[in-house]
């Protein structure tokens, strides 16, 4: 009952007309930087954070959640209709939604996409609003070597996940925790590798940063490549309704990939992703036709669909509840939360329940406002898919002129991201993962925080972070993570699958 | 050097080392009592380790020998170093300049550089996206975007 009354205070809050309106303006750019291949929800949410700066903070953070679940929804119809991911969750997509489209299935599969996703998606946000709670309320008891070793297992388990190279990502995380540390020491207020500016005393900020490493490079990327116009399949977009035999496939593919999804997204680093390739193995493997699989089988699209949805909802748990990102969006939305002077952690839900549960309501009209949105517009989504990349890529770097001088009104953070634009297009040419840098980075002065408040306790011990049940165990997994997973067959060969399709355009 | 990682070991292992040396300058302190440079002493430390590793391990690798020029093969990385300069020479001129100016001048030549859209229309285009942004940033969001020179004409 107590939750009830949580609830329906959320969406008090979430219906006021400002966040209301920001919610459905933040799915429709979800939507719209899901289905635009080249642009993601990292570099979207980078690019709108400033503009978000001038509304209440609640208002703020419904429109920057709302684009990160949109753009689990945009990213299907690129990959159904286009053969391309519009964002890396639907990669898994491309494989039965675009032969469903050369079969003459479009409609069909878009239909199950979005009816999965919203499925999914609910299911995700209806396990959020009764796991977030309680969690946050064990956080409580968390001390700094608690938060210490949760924050080690969250880099973990990310750099584990991110595929590739795993001594790369490591370094990539090394990176990210020194920029982190760039700027005034928070306890003997000494400047640290300010080169003696006064740009640095601050910090490396977080906007210049992702919006070089995620929006330039990206540009500096694309228009290496020549792209310029998409062959967009157009073929039955009429049918979006799929028909009983359709739903018949789909419904257990739906029900498992929320499921799975869900608790992969709680995962720091698995995320969107991981869990759609997950689904898609599952799926397969369970399908009376395998032999379906990659020829245009529903389940294909169905189970991926709504698994990377439903993540996109456990994704908040550790955010909400521990004020832990467990992926580069979190890392942005903590960013701006801090920004806010609202950190969340488990003090959000008493301090300002009005975040908590305006964030998790909205979620609810967001998902709805999305198969709303999502099915009737779709002739408009294949329109702007249309539009060649030549007037899109200017665009792009204006949005991020204006939105990283906006923050304080100074060129020299435009200056700060194209140095990091580079650097990104540098990283990815020499195959470095951006994700384990962005975590770092915003989990860096936390880190450094609470590791020397920890070994202020103890006297320089390091045992405290052995004293502590809750501790043994985190850095136990640690241990398992890093060095017995790698040794495993099956997980290596997982890890390689997710690498290459991270590296794939 | 025969593999690419080998360039990107030496170049982290330089900035570990000096991330490593430095952290002693603004004071890594003790166990006990965490200096400012410690954490940075402990990342840096670990970057140099890990880029040693990545060396090592590129160096022994079986891989097909790879030169720095393949990874820009058959690309048109040009247009990569012009968006760039014409990037820099923004940063440096929007505050003297103006906004309105150098924006428009900033989307004309990207709009030409990879597209093959007649004058009238990249001209037609770039004046209407810098209008459209100053309005929108400038007059309805309140973002102070600079005005330059011509700030005095026209403010």
């Amino acid at each position: 009952m107590e939750m009830l009354n949580h609830l329906l205070y959320g969406f008090e809050v979430a219906l006021q007309p400002l966040p209301l309106f920001l919610c459905f303006i933040g799915v429709l750019i979800g939507t719209l930087v899901g289905v635009l291949p080249g642009l993601g929800p990292v570099a979207a949410i980078s690019l709108l954070l400033p503009a978000t700066f001038h509304v209440p903070p609640v208002a703020s953070v419904i429109m920057l959640a709302g684009i990160y679940y949109g753009a689990m929804y945009g990213g299907s119809t690129t990959s159904i209709l286009v053969n391309l991911p519009g964002e890396a969750a639907s990669v898994v997509t491309c494989l039965d939604g675009y032969q469903m489209a050369r079969k003459g299935r479009a409609g069909a599969a878009l239909g199950i996409a979005a009816f999965g996703s919203f499925i999914a998606g609910t299911v995700g946000i209806i396990g959020l609003t009764f796991l977030a709670p309680p969690l946050a309320s064990m956080a409580l008891r968390f001390g700094p070597p608690e938060y210490f070793a949760v924050m080690v297992l969250g880099l973990t388990i990310l750099i584990f996940l991110a595929g590739g190279s795993m001594v790369k990502s490591l370094m990539m995380a090394c990176v990210g925790m020194i920029i982190g540390n760039i700027g005034m020491d928070p306890i003997s207020a000494q400047p640290r590798f300010t080169f003696h500016t006064d740009i640095l005393l601050d910090g490396v900020g977080l906007v210049p940063l992702v919006m070089g490493l995620f929006g330039i490079s990206e540009v500096f990327l694309n228009v290496e490549q020549s792209l310029t116009t998409r062959k967009v399949f157009e073929t039955n977009l009429k049918g979006l309704l799929p028909n009983l035999r359709d739903w018949k496939e789909s419904i257990g593919p739906i029900a498992r990939g929320s499921a799975m999804g869900f608790f992969l997204g709680i995962l720091p680093g698995g995320g969107a992703v991981i869990s759609s390739f997950v689904s898609y193995g599952i799926e397969r493997r369970l399908s009376r036709h395998p032999e379906e699989f990659g020829k245009g089988a529903i389940a294909g699209v169905a189970g991926p669909e709504s698994a990377n949805n439903s993540a996109t909802a456990g994704a908040f748990i550790p955010l909400l509840t521990l004020g832990l990102p467990s992926n580069a969006v979190m890392a942005i939305l903590l960013g701006a939360l801090m920004i806010f002077d609202t950190p969340p952690g488990p003090r959000l839900v008493s301090l300002h329940p009005e975040i908590f549960w305006g964030v998790i309501s909205s979620m609810y009209i967001g998902n709805a406002m999305l198969l709303i949105l999502n099915l009737p517009l779709i002739g408009l989504w294949v329109k702007i898919l249309k539009i060649p990349y030549p007037i899109l890529f200017p665009l792009i770097v204006l949005f991020c002129l204006i939105g990283v001088y906006s923050l304080n009104n100074k060129t020299s953070e435009i200056g700060l991201m194209l140095l990091f634009g580079v650097v990104g297009y540098l990283m990815k040419k020499f195959k470095f993962d951006g994700a384990p840098l962005i975590l770092a980075m915003v989990l860096g002065p936390l880190m450094d925080k609470s590791l020397r408040q920890s070994l202020l306790m103890s006297g320089g011990s390091p045992q405290i972070f052995f004293d502590s049940t809750i501790c043994l165990a985190l850095f136990t997994i640690v241990a398992v993570v890093l060095f017995v997973l790698p040794l495993l067959p099956m997980i290596s060969r997982f890890r390689k699958k997710v690498g290459e399709v991270e590296e794939s355009p | 050097m025969k593999h690419l990682d080998q360039y990107a070991g030496i170049f982290w292992l330089v900035v570990g080392g000096a991330v490593t040396f430095s952290s002693f300058y603004y004071g890594v302190g003790s166990p006990s009592e965490p200096g400012p440079g410690f954490i940075t002493f402990l990342a840096g430390g670990a970057l140099t380790v890990l880029s040693l590793i990545l060396f090592v391990a590129s160096a022994r690798s079986k891989s097909p020998f790879q030169r720095l020029s393949h990874l820009w093969a058959g690309l048109e990385t040009r247009k990569v170093v012009y968006i760039l300069g014409f990037l820099v020479v923004y940063t440096f001129l929007v505050g003297p300049v103006g906004f309105l100016i150098m924006t428009f001048l900033l989307l004309f030549l990207l709009f030409r550089v990879q597209g093959s859209y007649s004058l009238k229309n990249v001209l037609l285009l770039s004046a209407a996206a810098t209008v459209l942004s100053f309005i929108v940033f400038d007059q309805w969001l309140g973002v102070q975007l600079p005005r330059g020179f011509m700030g005095y004409l026209l403010f």
